[in-house]
């Protein structure tokens, strides 16, 4: 083709160039942060898991209850040939092989309402949602998707299933919009999806809620659902993660790391590769406190955990207190010196925590 | 897990604005008085089950 045709077909019927042409098509149209997997702040394994937390890749949950014992880890393990370095791993390492009613295992993300009022949920132009995403398990069968809408208690409810073991599948869920319940515009968690990766009766005895209803405790996961706990040969891998507007899945969009990484700070960042120091003359007795900025705004006041790594008249080095002072931006940190010199120092680590 | 919450003054103000969280796993965590945290609602649960925050007031 000539120049001149390569340029007629960047343009849309206004005579505008679209969005998708531009810089590969990033737009941010898809609302899961990190959904390739590649960030991973806290560690890239996690033994011995037996109860709900963020424990490896940023913004990904595993969600256990009585559901066996399991390490969670950031894989190398990818479908060949898609883009993909990183994938999210569960291998259970002992089985429940019984689940009790109340008992579960669910891989879980969940977002901000400010960033879904381009949905229009709860009009009458609420926009569908496609997920799309690549999994792999030894453990094929049913499993269940389900979209919950947290500020008005209602859900929804797909099932998909693993074909093959042991072999890289890419699915796609179409969600209807909704037409009921807005979603609030704020900063707290307004949407959230499960992977459901078993569920005891409580969640599994009624009828699957295939469109949306008012949320039902039993009617959120199919009967059918696979027990990835009942066997220590079990492991189930997920990557690729989109979610978008409409009812077609398009190609993963692909961000730059440092884009990445920045976006996955406004909910978590660790100061292990940069540690922080105050340093100047001391008096035993007085504190002194550190001041630093986060690298990103948290999307609301972090929760701070700070560890004492080693100083000058600093001795015992136990940090008296940290806070954020009600700011998304700002971390203080202060210690007790322990004697009365010049140029004495603290040093410590830190992690800012304002996960959903 | 909690194991105890404790609250925090501020050393200059004297106003208490953070909790001190410790988890079963040993894990100190400073918990800021933000509704939106996390952490924050989890304390006010475990308050509301008739745990009891420590107070030893400020000027520590």
């Amino acid at each position: 083709m000539t120049k001149n045709r390569n340029l007629a077909d960047l343009l849309n019927a206004d005579g505008q160039i679209d969005n998708a042409d531009i810089a590969g098509g990033v737009n941010f149209k898809n609302i899961i942060i990190n959904g390739d997997m590649s960030i991973a702040q806290r560690s890239t394994s996690v033994a011995s898991i037996t109860t709900t937390g963020y424990y490896t890749i940023d913004r990904m949950r595993f969600g256990v209850n009585n559901f066996g014992t399991f390490t969670q880890s950031q894989s190398t393990d990818v479908p060949t040939a898609q883009g993909f370095a990183k994938s999210f791993k569960v291998d259970c390492t002992t089985a429940d092989i019984s689940l009790g009613a109340a008992n579960y295992g669910f891989f879980n993300y969940n977002i901000e309402g400010q960033d879904l009022q381009y949905l229009k949920k709860g009009t009458a132009n609420a926009e569908s949602l496609t997920l799309s995403f690549w999994t792999k398990s030894n453990k094929t069968g049913t499993y269940t998707f389900e979209l919950d809408d947290n500020d008005n208690n209602r859900s929804i409810s797909k099932t998909y299933t693993v074909d093959s073991a042991n072999t890289w599948e890419k699915k796609t869920i179409t969600i209807e919009g909704d037409t009921t319940g807005t979603l609030d515009n704020d900063n707290n968690n307004s949407l959230r999806f499960y992977f459901w990766l078993g569920a005891g009766s409580n969640y599994t005895s009624g009828t699957l809620q295939t469109s949306w209803q008012s949320t039902t405790d039993a009617n959120r996961v199919s009967s059918s659902n696979v027990n990835l706990g009942d066997s220590t040969s079990n492991e189930w891998y997920i990557t690729g993660v989109q979610l978008e507007a409409g009812t077609t899945a398009s190609d993963f969009e692909f961000l730059p790391v440092d884009m990445n990484l920045a976006r996955c700070q406004r909910y978590f960042e660790n100061f292990d590769d940069r540690r922080l120091i105050w340093t100047g003359d001391v008096t035993s007795g007085e504190e002194y406190f550190h001041q630093t900025s986060f690298n990103t705004t948290k999307r609301a006041t972090p929760s701070v955990t700070v560890t004492f790594n080693g100083g000058n008249y600093f001795n015992g080095g136990t940090l008296t207190s940290a806070s954020t002072y009600n700011n998304t931006n700002v971390l203080n940190a202060s210690c007790t010196a322990n004697s009365t010199n010049a140029r004495g120092y603290f040093d410590y680590f830190a992690e800012a925590d304002s996960e959903l | 897990m909690i194991t105890s919450v404790e609250k925090k003054y501020n050393l200059i103000s004297n106003e208490f604005d953070t909790y001190k969280m410790i988890l079963n796993n040993e894990k100190v965590v400073f918990v800021p008085l933000d509704p939106a945290n996390t952490d924050y609602q989890a304390i006010q649960e475990w308050i509301a089950e008739g745990n009891t925050v420590i107070d030893n007031g400020g000027n520590e």
